[in-house]
């Protein structure tokens, strides 16, 4: 139990997918205007990357791996990744029209979050386990979430405070997540996965 | 359906805002299908915008169509901006993606403990998903029951917001 709290930490926290690796940058400075808009894409990030961790640990291990095609790997997994997204959008639409009316937005930006595919190609390297694989994708994709959020909460704040005129807009926006990614590093230590 | 004004006087919530264009009229109701955006939000300049393809949404707004009940005064073509709740927003995010992955997570967490095997844990991870998907089609159910959570059109795009909220 306790490698799997470790896991989660170090995917997390320790080597976050937005401050640590610099993954998912688009939809981190693009949808975190509003903290609503940035929680329910970091949902819908989480989701994905956990559902397409399982597809893609079953391709490498069950197709890839056995028939020697590990030079397919990256256009296999944009495969598995634009497959996941399609097959969470249409489940979302049968499951409830509505809901899928009001998150459907958030679906197919998914698609091009490089985060997605940068979270599949690292638990393949770490040659983990499905149930490690599953862990990981989904505390990965936590780490997102909550970074999502918190940049979100900065950024109303910042919308309401007086900034210099030349600092105003994105270059504050980037000051910021300098800042926010600095005190992630306070993390470094807590667990080296 | 709530209009403006009756937000303004019942509500403290918030409204995440979108754009959407009239495609249909149908007596009272007006049919709208949100505007294509990427994920940089740049969607006035998606022509030029290097993410079309198999990430963009113009091929499936059709299917992201969405009533807008006792708005006579709209034309087709209008564009327009609508709100969503932020909380019901949030509510149906947790729905739809928290619920599955929950009941996943627990499927699986069970079957790796049990039987510790990769081809079992799949297995129950895949049960776990489609009991979770079967239990936030309940879920929703009952949160759109009440229409609360349904779209509400807040102004044309051009006229200045009635509200001094966070855009």
């Amino acid at each position: 139990m306790q490698e799997y709290v470790l896991l989660m930490v170090g995917a997390a926290l320790v080597n976050n997918v937005i401050l640590a690796r610099f993954l998912g940058l688009c939809s981190f400075m693009g949808v975190t205007t509003r903290v609503d808009t940035a929680l329910g894409m970091g949902l819908a990030t989480t989701f994905v990357i956990t559902v397409s961790s399982m597809l893609n640990w079953a391709a490498q291990h069950y197709l890839l791996e056995p028939f020697g095609l590990g030079y397919l790997r990256t256009v296999v997994f944009i495969l598995m990744i634009a497959a996941a997204v399609q097959f969470t959008e249409m489940t979302v639409r049968k499951v409830s029209p509505p809901l899928f009316q009001m998150l459907g937005i958030y679906l197919p930006l998914i698609t091009t979050n490089c985060a997605v595919l940068g979270v599949a190609l690292l638990l393949i390297e770490g040659r983990m386990t499905f149930i490690e694989s599953t862990v990981f994708a989904f505390a990965s994709s936590v780490g997102y979430s909550l970074v999502m959020v918190i940049f979100a909460g900065l950024r109303e704040r910042l919308a309401l405070a007086q900034v210099p005129r030349l600092f105003a807009g994105p270059p504050i926006g980037f000051i910021t997540a300098s800042l926010l990614a600095l005190a992630f590093m306070g993390f470094s230590g807590i667990s080296t996965v | 359906m709530f209009d403006t004004d009756e937000r303004l006087e019942t509500g403290s919530t918030e409204l995440v805002e979108g754009t959407a264009r009239v495609v249909e009229v149908t007596g009272a109701v007006a049919w709208l299908e949100p505007e294509a955006t990427t994920s940089c939000g740049g969607c006035a300049a998606s022509g030029a915008c290097g993410a079309k393809g198999i990430g963009t949404i113009a091929n499936r707004v059709a299917a992201r169509r969405f009533p807008l009940r006792d708005h006579p005064e709209l034309r087709v073509g209008d564009r327009v901006v609508v709100g969503v709740r932020g909380d019901a927003l949030v509510k149906a995010a947790l729905t739809a993606y928290a619920m599955p992955l929950v009941t996943l997570f627990l499927g699986g967490g069970l079957a790796q403990w049990a039987w510790g095997t990769d081809a079992t844990t799949i297995a129950a991870s895949v049960g776990g998903l489609l009991f979770g998907l079967v239990l936030a089609r309940l879920g929703a159910g009952r949160l759109f029951a009440s229409g609360a959570s349904a779209p509400r059109f807040l102004r044309r795009v051009g006229q200045a917001p009635q509200t001094c909220q966070i855009i």
